[in-house]
């Protein structure tokens, strides 16, 4: 579905995506780490829209994605959420998935928006202004919730569960293991927490400095020696 | 044959290119003053990120002051200036107060708020001086000063002069002192310069008196050699504006030859097309450099939505 | 319910209780029917102003493209006037296609580059002689005409067409404030990524808005043109065009939909009535306090005022 052919992002002197190639298929559950700086967010920015690339290309379900600007690629199919929180200011909760769902989608299904918002745990919201009257876990649900509603192909995940304290974290755990099943999505995710991706994701790839230094199964790329260095600097864990 | 205000340079027995050499030394000693005005807008924006509407009209106050002086007095304009300075930089400080009190959405409301304070100074120009268009009456000024074959009015070249000392002493005064200092870092990073321990308030407040002084040499300059009317404050803060955009953002050096570019492009206009396009000249380079040049020709900010 | 009768009540003034009260009256009505111009003016750039996002010093170049291009074309090419007023509003949309590009400028570039454009339309209007008569301008711009058996040449019928106009223009302006794309237009102001990576195409709402706004203001000058039957280039583009409008739409709030075009009212209305007696040269210089004072401690208009005074009587209650 998505195709990243040695994608390459320089911002004058810094090079932050080095040469990265990655698939990711209709059905995959695909988790994205590293250290901070690793490039893992300019990647994301890259497939949405946000930065283009030195170089490289990127297909997603046969169309090349590089040749659309940042609005369309939502109705291609790409969904993406903030590392952090950027609701529609001053519309409700329910006006943030109207506005997503009728340009992401052509259409407005007011049924879709009350299962998108039940789904994300929103519905009781639905009528806040979201950039004041929402809390820090209500956002980032908000930030899916937007997401879901531009009915996408590929849903990019920014570190959602970041800032969350352990039960909101566990409950969001939940709701993303929902996604895929429910939603029939592909999914990326960015996350620092080990476990978590481990439980989520079927396959991992792994960013240091901007280049991919592992790709597989969570227990295998965890374990490599690689990877342990490029997290404490340390060959072992 | 001399020259006088409101009187073309067009001599109809010279070649073209005696014209256009003459169009272009006309150009370029307009170009002093309006880059003194150019600076002002400039330096104010830097400090508080505000594009003061205003700014033609403290001009065109100087310019009425002088004016006043030398009818109610009978002096050279020149000797308006002191006067001119202190009125137009304390009506400057005026406006920077009244800027100060805006609370939300400072960028945008500063310009409906400006633009207000525009059209109040335009009516008290009004008011005070009336519609009818003015011109210096000093022969001194308005004497020929002749360099080879190129004319001008003693006043042009007087001014050109002391505008290029002050855009030196600014450019001193930016780069050495340390209220110039403070503006310039309050204009690149302003939370940065709090911490240094520069007040911004006060930052800000000096670069709207600065602009006021400058503003009054360029408004004394102006009756000295062209011709007011209440409307001009309008017509020169569009002009200041166009030349920041020629100039892009933070470059003094591009100011002044942004400015000269304008003085020529509209000397030129003048006499090869006709006088009523002057302010075509100043708007289509606006708009050339705007689609051609967004950065201005020798800006270094982005300036995109 | 409640807000049908009330709707119901104020049609029926406006409509029936002002021509039948003041339609004699005709120093009174050419008030109002000019109050109601700047008030269409006041909506379209307000338009402009809350659903694209950008503050414009311009206006006057759509109102005085709209108004020379009624009036030439029903003088020079025998187009029925009222079909004229649609037409102006078609030759500011055209202005308007020129001033796209100057969309991705910040706004005080905004601004005043659309500042700039209405000087050059104006030296055009100026220039271009054999079209618009020059500087001269054109005098004996046919009236409006009989339409359905009556006769809209009269203050009243000139009132009651401009009460449409800009009746029907706030009705637009509030449908498409309610639409996806009015959300998505007052969303993008402050969240420009969350809009466009959901799918929402910025630029292009926002050069819709410019448009829309054109339309707006160049219906309303050709309406003037006809109803004051002369034109002139330095009239057609004139500043007042842009302050009283600013002034009226900031004063009645420009937020709100009734807001400038109740702002517009009062604010031509005191300043014919009240300020030209008092300083007949200068009395725009009113319009800059207010428009000052207003900024300072009402940005939201008189609304926003009235609002915060009652939201302060609620929280001491």
């Amino acid at each position: 579905m998505l195709q990243l052919e040695n994608v390459t992002v320089r911002f004058g002197g810094l090079t932050a995506v080095n040469d990265v190639s990655l698939n990711i298929g209709t059905g995959d559950v695909v988790g994205l780490v590293g250290a901070n700086g690793a490039g893992k967010t300019t990647l994301f920015n890259a497939i949405s829209g946000l930065v283009r690339p030195t170089s490289g290309r990127i297909v997603f379900n046969g169309a090349d994605v590089l040749k659309a600007p940042m609005y369309q690629r939502a109705r291609m199919g790409i969904g993406r959420t903030f590392q952090i929180p950027q609701p529609m200011h001053e519309l409700t909760v329910r006006q943030n998935l109207q506005v997503a769902q009728r340009f992401g989608t052509g259409r407005i299904d007011e049924r879709r928006i009350d299962e998108v918002l039940d789904f994300t745990g929103l519905t009781a919201k639905a009528g806040r202004d979201a950039s004041t009257g929402l809390a820090l876990t209500e956002l980032k649900a908000l930030e899916v919730a937007k997401a879901l509603a531009t009915d996408p192909k590929l849903l990019l995940l920014d570190e959602v569960l970041a800032g969350l304290e352990t039960n909101g974290k566990r409950a969001f755990m939940n709701m993303l293991k929902g996604l895929h099943e429910k939603f029939a999505v592909g999914i990326c995710i960015i996350e620092h927490d080990i476990e978590t991706i481990s439980n989520l994701c079927a396959r991992v790839a792994v960013l240091n400095f901007g280049q991919l230094i592992a790709e597989g199964a969570p227990a295998a790329v965890f374990n490599d020696p690689a990877v342990v260095k490029s997290y404490t600097g340390a060959d072992h864990a | 044959m001399p020259p006088s205000p409101g009187m073309s340079y067009i001599d109809w027995n010279a070649n073209m290119t005696e014209l256009i050499l003459q169009s272009v030394y006309s150009g370029l000693l307009q170009g002093g003053s309006y880059a003194l005005i150019a600076l002002g807008l400039a330096l104010v924006f830097g400090a508080m990120k505000v594009i003061n509407l205003a700014h033609g009209e403290l001009v065109l106050l100087a310019a009425y002051i002088a004016y006043t002086v030398e009818t109610k007095l009978g002096w050279n304009p020149a000797a308006a200036i002191p006067v001119a300075v202190i009125i137009v930089t304390a009506t400057s400080a005026l406006l920077y107060f009244v800027v100060s009190r805006i609370k939300t959405n400072r960028e945008i409301n500063s310009l409906t708020l400006t633009y207000g304070v525009g059209v109040i100074l335009t009516n008290i120009v009004l008011m005070i001086w009336s519609a009818d268009v003015r011109a210096t009456s000093s022969s001194w000024m308005q004497e020929a000063f002749q360099v080879g074959d190129l004319y001008s009015m003693r006043s042009e070249v007087l001014f050109f002069f002391v505008s290029l000392v002050l855009i030196v002493a600014l450019w001193w005064w930016l780069s050495r002192s340390w209220y110039g200092r403070a503006v310039r870092a309050v204009s690149s990073n302003r939370d940065a310069a709090k911490l240094m321990g520069i007040n911004p308030g006060r930052t800000e407040l000096v670069s709207f008196l600065v602009a006021g002084i400058l503003a009054a040499f360029a408004g004394v300059a102006l009756f000295s050699y062209g011709t007011i009317t209440p409307a001009t404050g309008g017509v020169l803060t569009v002009k200041a504006f166009i030349i920041t955009v020629l100039a892009g953002v933070g470059s003094i050096p591009g100011v002044l030859i942004g400015a000269v570019l304008l003085g020529i492009a509209e000397a030129l206009t003048v006499t090869l097309a006709s006088s009523a396009l002057q302010e075509l000249a100043g708007m289509g380079l606006f708009l050339l450099v705007l689609f051609v040049m967004p950065n201005g020709l020798f800006g270094a900010t982005k300036r995109r939505g | 319910m409640k807000m049908n009768k009330l709707l119901i009540l104020v049609l029926a003034a406006v409509y029936v209780g002002v021509p039948l009260l003041l339609g004699s009256n005709a120093y009174v009505m050419s008030l109002v029917i000019a109050s109601l111009v700047i008030g269409g003016i006041a909506l379209s750039w307000a338009l402009l102003g809350n659903l694209g996002g950008m503050v414009s010093f311009g206006h006057a170049a759509f109102f005085g493209v709209g108004a020379y291009t009624s009036a030439v074309l029903s003088m020079q090419h025998g187009v029925p006037v009222f079909i004229g007023l649609l037409l102006g509003g078609v030759g500011a949309v055209v202005a308007a296609l020129a001033m796209l590009p100057v969309l991705r400028l910040r706004g005080p570039y905004f601004a005043l580059a659309i500042l700039a454009y209405a000087h050059i339309f104006r030296i055009l209007a100026t220039e271009w002689q054999s079209v618009t008569g020059g500087s001269g301008g054109i005098a004996s711009i046919p009236r409006l005409p009989q339409l359905f058996g009556y006769d809209f040449s009269g203050k009243t019928g000139n009132y009651l067409v401009i009460l449409t106009i800009v009746l029907v223009f706030a009705l637009v302006y509030d449908m498409i404030r309610r639409s996806p794309h009015g959300l998505a237009l007052r969303a993008m102001h402050d969240s420009e990524d969350a809009t466009r990576v959901v799918g929402v195409n910025n630029t292009l709402l926002k050069g819709l808005m410019l448009l829309v706004s054109a339309f707006m203001c160049g219906v309303v000058g050709a309406f003037n043109a006809h109803y004051i039957n002369f034109l002139e280039p330095d009239y057609a583009f004139s500043a007042g065009w842009v302050t009283i409008p600013i002034v009226a739409a900031i004063f009645g709030g420009y937020r709100t939909i009734t807001g400038p075009l109740v702002g517009a009212v009062v604010v031509y209305l005191v300043d014919q009535l009240f300020v030209k007696n008092i300083m007949p040269t200068g009395h725009q210089l009113v319009l800059g306090v207010v428009l000052v004072a207003m900024i300072i401690a009402s940005p939201d208009g008189l609304f926003g005022l009235v609002r915060k005074f009652m939201r302060k009587k609620d929280a001491t209650a």
